[in-house]
């Protein structure tokens, strides 16, 4: 596989190919180009996960006909294809090599740092949203629990806008988060629940559900849960499975561009 | 077109968290978590995410300054050194290295901490050195 | 810190007191929401109440300064029921007698009448405390900035060691430094009393040693800490400065007092990377290049120095500091000549035992927590672990002392002074910062309701503060995070320069920090803003070298 992507690089199938290194001990990110071909023997795959296709956008936004070779896991694909539909890139010039393709010959050293994911402690369980919960579970609660439940997780926010940031899908210019009128700003934690549902909202038809933003907020609130509940309604209510297809039109739930016809409300149940 | 991650330390306070400078073709487009750092792992606070910003600032000096008749003169650091050495040796002569005093950063590196306090005690003569971390 | 972030996680109980930390260290604040979830009891003790107050299971406001009653109020009931660890006491301490005896006479009632905390609330933070073992007790400028700051440490640390909490993983005293490396600074011999590694100038063998590395003799008395270089500047005494990444314009206490002070020096040479408010009053600015465009080190509060890396060039014709000292070193005869920043590691870690064993190579991406005597030795997560630094550890027995201020006839409120989480210490990083500075673009003074209403505020007006030393106006801000009779001020702002209000002659006698936590002042109504918070004011306009007519 490394043969394949300095065959590529070398023939001008791709200008860069963004994968991972090791660094130290650490896997980084890095992007490969011609110059430094010899530096493919160090291609790993990584298994602390880093939105690679959004660095792909910051370059893409530089130059746009730029070819960009990317090691993608399914998520990375997902969100391409999202990318792709709201013209933050161009598809013809982006080609993708699986990452969990065991033939792929890219390892993962053992002897390298990862990245462990938050393990909910009983307290959490007690009065939080569980982050491993499914959505149905969440739904089980009463109203009222519910409510404080997830109030419980968005007062611990520190508003680093990790998650806004950290999502490979979140290029808007203006962010509404940002909207002083929406928004307060000033004291912490930021105005809940508004700040955590004005950016749920706008995840319809957008998350892909690659839970980077939970693995990078400082208060482990149960982000990814919150927008696959808001995907899901999408699901049920138009069909619409975010990022499944680079095909798709894009959702927009707010703006002019709504082209599919909701189907019937009762239609799954 | 480059781009490259560089890791380095968040450098605003003392929770010391990991992070990856995006520099694409040699200018800093961003900032980003260290997701296996030790101390963050992965995270970052609002003024961490902004790192980058206040590096890219317009208002960041750009050569150095002195000043004469009141107002500041851009120059060069032949000049600007062998002015600042010739009022120190002049002061130090006058009145003697307890005249001089130093105030060292919490925001430079530890090498240039080790250096300002070696040129204090050593070259100025004066141990008079301190910062503002207190304040 | 006496021990590590990550261990926070683990602690069986955390006790916060003077520190915002979600504001001023989110991610520290993150481990204590970890530590809570997976089970830890927290407890806050904060003049306001903070986000993390929130999530607590007690949180009390103590009055202003009451710091030292608070504490001997809750080791008085700890002793009481007997939930000291006797066999650490017995073991590994010393002097316990003299600590019993003084925090006999806080007597819960006495406690609370100081302090304006219930008895039960006390009662409650001492049972938890000393029973969820390890208890880690974190703090920040809350404890420090205080004229009985050293006080206030000291009676933090024999809580810790009461309950046998220093020298455990998941507990100990752990003081969160405010600016990034503030540690290395101190480490590194940014004192006017040590060389790196804490060895004393007036220790024969240390100033030995360093002069014969350097290859000049040395002066061996200790110098002026920076609170005693103003008034030696008012005096004449101290006639240049050198002032290098730092703004003390906005961060000494009492600001007309040193803005006078630095007007008296001959010659003050300022290094920066912005014409901050001090090198404004510059005779020479010498231009730095930003932490992004140089390699090096720093030291976090966990005393784990780690080396930043070089990304882009140096901006325009700007130097790393550590080349312009060695430019001006070597200008002044003293050749200093080093390849890198390595270069110069190596020689401090040859110097300096705590940093021994460190090179950039054991470095790497991790870094290594200080003591590192030698090249096998893996850094230490927490100290004092079988025995303390100087043998057993000391109890100090310390009675309660007034702030130096307090509110009275004329000046009826409280000021404390403080950060908020989107900008940082005096704002020359965060104000210039686009995605930082629309978090909070003016200053503000946070109000109680119960005040506001007295005084007939409403949210937005701009009032004037005044105390002994000056006045300043902020817009209002009405908060229930404040106690009535208690005012709030960032320090962030230039425009609303808290330290004119503050008093530079409050110092803790022993760590000469000045007293920015407590001090009396008295408002008044400037204008009405129909309850809006002003827009921008403009203060921190960008001052192009030319363009900045000097006034110093
Ligand atoms: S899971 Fe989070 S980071 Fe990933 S696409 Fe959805 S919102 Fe963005
Ligand atoms: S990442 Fe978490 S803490 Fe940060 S803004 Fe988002 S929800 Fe808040
Ligand atoms: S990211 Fe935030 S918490 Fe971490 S070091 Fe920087 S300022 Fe401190």
């Amino acid at each position: 596989m490394k043969a394949r992507v300095r065959r590529w690089l070398e023939e001008g199938t791709v200008d860069v190919f963004i994968g991972y290194r090791q660094v130290d001990g650490h896997p980084l990110p890095y992007c490969f180009t011609r110059e430094n071909l010899d530096a493919l023997d160090g291609l790993i795959n990584s298994p602390a996960r880093y939105a690679l296709e959004k660095i792909a956008t910051h370059l893409a936004s530089r130059q746009p006909d730029l070819k960009i070779g990317i090691l993608s896991l399914d998520t990375n694909r997902r969100a391409l294809n999202v990318l792709g539909i709201w013209n933050q890139i161009n598809p013809e010039n982006i080609t993708t090599v699986d990452a969990d393709d065991a033939a792929s010959g890219v390892a993962t050293p053992d002897d390298m740092r990862t990245f462990e994911p938050v393990v909910p402690g009983p307290y959490k369980q007690q009065v939080g949203i569980d982050n491993a919960m499914s959505p149905a579970d969440a739904e089980a609660f009463d109203q009222s629990e519910r409510f404080s439940r997830w109030m419980y997780e968005f007062e611990k926010c520190i508003k680093c806008y990790g998650c806004r940031n950290i999502c490979p899908v979140c290029f808007c210019r203006e962010c509404s988060l940002e909207h002083r009128d929406l928004i307060g700003t000033g004291p912490l934690p930021p105005d809940v629940p508004i700040f955590h549902l004005v950016r749920a909202v706008h995840m319809a038809g957008r998350c892909i559900d690659c839970g980077l933003c939970e693995e990078a907020c400082p208060a482990d609130i149960s982000l990814r849960l919150l927008y696959r509940k808001v995907n899901q309604i999408l699901d049920n209510v138009f069909e619409y499975q975010t990022g499944s297809d680079p095909g798709q039109p894009p959702f927009s739930l707010l703006g002019n561009q709504v082209t599919l016809e909701p189907k019937p409300l009762d239609a799954d149940k | 077109m480059e781009c490259e991650l560089v890791p380095s330390v968040c450098s605003y306070c003392g929770t010391g968290c990991g992070v990856l400078f995006e520099v694409i073709d040699k200018e800093l487009a961003g900032t980003l978590p260290m997701k296996t750092h030790p101390v963050n792992e992965g995270k970052l606070c609002i003024k961490g995410w902004n790192l980058h910003e206040h590096i890219n600032s317009p208002l960041r000096l750009k050569q150095p300054l002195v000043r004469s008749f009141g107002r500041f003169l851009k120059t060069g650091w032949d000049e600007a050194i062998a002015i600042a050495a010739r009022r120190f040796r002049e002061i130090i002569d006058q009145y003697g290295p307890e005249s001089v005093g130093v105030l060292v950063s919490a925001k430079i590196t530890n090498e240039e901490n080790y250096l300002a306090m070696k040129l204090a005690r050593a070259v100025l003569g004066t141990n008079s050195v301190d910062h503002c971390a207190r304040l | 810190m006496t021990n590590s972030i990550a261990e926070i996680e683990d602690a069986g109980c955390i006790f916060i007191i003077g520190s915002n930390t979600t504001a001023c260290h989110p991610l520290i604040a993150r481990r204590v929401y970890r530590a809570k979830e997976k089970g830890a009891k927290l407890i806050v003790a904060d003049p306001r109440r903070i986000q993390l107050s929130r999530f607590a299971d007690v949180a009390v406001q103590h009055r202003l300064g009451s710091d030292v009653a608070l504490l001997n109020g809750m080791m008085h009931l700890i002793i009481a029921n007997g939930w000291q660890a006797a066999d650490y006491i017995q073991e590994r301490t010393e002097d316990y007698a003299e600590l019993e005896k003084t925090v006999r006479e806080y007597t819960p009632e006495k406690v609370a009448a100081i302090t304006g905390v219930s008895v039960d609330d006390i009662q409650h933070m001492a049972e938890i405390y000393a029973t969820n073992s390890p208890a880690a007790l974190l703090y920040a400028m809350g404890i420090t900035q205080h004229t009985t700051g050293v006080d206030n440490v000291k009676s933090c640390c024999n809580l810790a060691m009461l309950c046998g909490n220093v020298g455990v993983a998941g507990g100990g005293v752990n003081p969160l430094r405010g600016q990034n490396n503030v540690q290395g600074a101190c480490d590194m011999g940014g004192l006017p009393n040590v060389y790196s590694g804490y060895q004393l100038v007036n220790d024969i063998k240390s100033n030995e040693k360093f002069a014969k590395a350097w290859g000049r003799p040395l002066p061996d008395k200790p110098g002026l800490p920076v609170t005693a270089m103003i008034p030696a500047m008012l005096e004449g005494k101290l006639k240049a400065l050198y002032v290098i990444g730092e703004n003390p314009k906005l961060s000494d206490p009492d600001r007309n007092h040193l803005n006078h002070a630095l007007e008296k020096l001959d010659f003050l040479l300022v290094q920066d990377i912005f014409l901050s408010e001090t090198a404004q009053a510059a005779d020479v600015v010498l231009a730095a290049c930003s932490m992004a465009e140089k390699e090096g080190t720093f030291t976090n509060t966990e005393r784990r120095c780690m080396r930043i890396r070089k990304a882009i060039d140096p901006l325009a014709d700007t130097l790393p500091d550590w080349q312009i000292l060695c430019r001006l070193s070597s200008a002044l005869g003293y050749e200093m000549n080093y390849a890198d920043p390595e270069a110069i590691f190596n020689e401090m870690a040859a110097l300096t035992p705590s940093y021994a064993g460190m090179t950039y190579a054991r470095l790497g991406l991790d870094g290594l927590q200080w003591p590192c005597p030698n090249a096998d030795h893996p850094g230490t997560p927490y100290l004092h672990r079988h025995q303390f630094a100087r043998g057993k550890g000391k109890f100090h027995a310390i009675g309660f002392l007034e702030p130096a201020e307090l509110p009275d006839d004329e000046f009826p409120y409280f000021l404390t002074t403080g950060r908020m989480f989107a900008h940082f210490h005096t704002g020359t990083m965060t104000r210039i910062s686009p995605n930082l500075n629309v978090e909070q673009t003016t200053g503000y003074v946070e109000i109680h309701p119960d005040d506001a209403l007295a005084e007939e505020i409403r949210d937005g007006d701009m009032l004037t503060i005044a105390s002994r030393r000056g006045e300043m106006e902020a817009p209002a801000r009405i908060t229930p995070t404040v106690r009535p009779g208690t005012l709030f001020l960032p320090m962030h702002f230039g425009e609303n320069p808290t330290n004119i209000l503050t008093s530079a002659e409050a110092l803790d006698p022993i760590a000469k920090i000045p007293e920015f936590k407590v001090s009396a002042v008295k408002i008044r109504k400037f204008s009405e803003q129909m309850g809006k918070i002003p827009e921008e004011t403009g203060a921190a306009d960008p001052v192009e070298a030319d363009a900045a007519a000097g006034s110093r």
